[in-house]
């Protein structure tokens, strides 16, 4: 490529920030995503209680807390991915991208990153949350491993949740079915990355001996396959987007 | 109409082969004694037939001859769930070639295989869970390799739902496309799982085979493959008559 074409072209970080840029703006103005996000996560937690009222003195709700964890973010992440992809759409902002000089993986990228801090913003919000409701009166109250672990474990789960789940979202949100579509496609998607980080998580918490062998496993098998599928994420997002 | 003809062969072939594979299983193939799960006497009488005690090897605990069913399935469930990786793996090369040249044709290709290896995942899901009855006592389990392959069934489903809310054909074919490229990345996974992770699920080919074992099983597999490319040929000849019919219509209405 000449030199004069290529400093013509706005180069690829600053696109970045542009979408990113955006994308945080509008929610600045709307608060739509994060008040939604977090609404319904805290609403995820109310049903938690109700399931777990009956559960009894002895029941230790830290040997599921993983779990439950986990489960708030999926279920958070499904809204907050649809969100940000219909409103894409709906307002024909992604044509406009689609038509301007922007590198389509540079789109996924932006998307993909906007959707990362979003889900950690809920995150930052709900995990102490969850830990003074569900763990903090135990009699019990093991501290568990350290914290950094957990950041860890969740920022490799938010990762692949955010890459993929543009992904599909993008795809889902052109379907019928919309949001059906987008969590009959990413549960299955998402399974073994889930399953690992939710045991990398649970060995955290309940910080048996050896927990770190366990833990480290489980955040290797998470990586790798958080490597693959965002490589296969970045790869394919050029033909959804064509579509 | 010559399509249809090889289909029916490869049909018949792969019938009369997995059927021969059946009667060898019975007939010539050897009694495997050992497998790599250790039996439980209460556990493998579920469809009322009790293993028989036999002499345990120097160095183990008591063993049990395997019952006839938790026995003779193998020929027919290993074969099947083999050709199940397979096909996947073959829809998702269409898929790509789909990406790359845009050819309808390619679509349907990898639509009518990921059809074929959802007919073999389905079958390898009856026959297991029938296996995990006998052996194991249980109807499922969480167990890597029963996880990961249910978790790749749903996946193919997913695609056919995926494809069921799209109208447009060239956005169909490309969202299933991809969709199916992520999905054929847990096909190698749910392979290789149980010679990863400790795994309840037996890896017969790692514990090794006597050669009246082997042959009916290689029968059986060569038979699911026959069957497996009869059913594609088949599924294929009638959507290209499909679309003919399509364009005659056309033809005749416009």
């Amino acid at each position: 490529m000449a030199a004069s074409e290529s400093s013509a072209r706005i180069s690829g970080w600053r696109q970045f920030k542009a979408i990113l840029h955006k994308d945080i703006v509008m929610e600045l103005r709307t608060k739509e995503m994060l008040t939604s996000m977090g609404l319904y996560a805290l609403l995820v937690l109310v049903v938690y209680y109700i399931a777990l009222s009956q559960a009894g003195q002895n029941f230790q709700v830290r040997q599921i807390a993983a779990g439950l964890l986990w489960l708030v973010f999926i279920f958070t992440s499904l809204l907050g991915l649809n969100r940000s992809l219909v409103h894409e759409k709906d307002q024909g902002c992604l044509d406009a991208l689609l038509i301007s000089p922007i590198d389509r993986p540079v789109i996924f990228f932006g998307k993909a990153v906007g959707n990362l801090i979003f889900l950690v913003i809920v995150e930052v919000f709900i995990v102490p949350l969850f830990y003074f409701i569900f763990l903090g009166g135990q009699s019990q109250a093991e501290t568990g491993g350290p914290i950094w672990m957990i950041t860890l474990a969740l920022l490799v789960g938010s990762l692949g949740i955010a890459g993929v789940g543009t992904l599909l979202a993008t795809m889902s949100v052109n379907t019928n079915g919309k949001d059906f579509i987008l969590a009959v496609l990413f549960i299955p998607i998402m399974f073994p990355l889930l399953l690992t980080v939710v045991a990398a998580t649970s060995a955290v918490l309940l910080a048996d001996p050896g927990y770190a062998t366990v833990f480290w496993k489980m955040m290797a098998a998470a990586s790798g396959y958080d490597a693959i599928m965002l490589l296969a994420a970045y790869g394919l997002y050029e033909f959804v987007l064509g579509a | 109409m010559k399509q249809l003809k090889i289909a029916i062969a490869l049909v018949l072939l792969g019938g009369v082969l997995t059927t021969a594979a059946f009667f060898m299983a019975f007939y010539t193939a050897e009694v495997q004694t050992f497998g790599t799960v250790t039996l439980d006497k209460t556990v493998d009488t579920a469809f009322g037939i009790a293993p028989q005690e036999l002499q345990p090897p120097q160095g183990q605990g008591v063993a049990y001859e395997r019952p006839w069913f938790s026995q003779k399935i193998f020929y027919f469930h290993v074969p099947v769930a083999e050709a199940s990786f397979l096909v996947l793996i073959i829809a998702a090369v269409f898929s790509v070639i789909f990406l790359i040249k845009r050819r309808a044709a390619d679509d349907t290709k990898a639509r009518v295989a990921m059809e074929t290896a959802l007919i073999f995942v389905i079958l390898t899901m009856i026959t297991g869970v029938l296996w995990t009855r006998a052996s194991w006592g249980v109807w499922w389990e969480w167990e890597p390799r029963l996880t990961t392959y249910f978790i790749m069934m749903l996946m193919m489903i997913a695609y056919f739902v995926l494809r069921n809310s799209i109208e447009e054909d060239e956005r169909r074919g490309v969202y299933a496309a991809v969709f199916a490229v992520l999905a054929a990345v847990n096909a190698p996974i749910s392979f290789l799982i149980t010679r990863i992770i400790p795994s309840n699920h037996p890896v017969v080919f790692k514990s090794g085979m006597a050669s009246s074992n082997l042959l009916p099983f290689i029968i059986g597999q060569l038979g699911m493959l026959a069957l497996g490319y009869g059913i594609y040929v088949a599924r294929m000849s009638e959507e290209r008559l499909r679309e003919r019919v399509e364009l005659a219509k056309e033809a005749l209405e416009g």
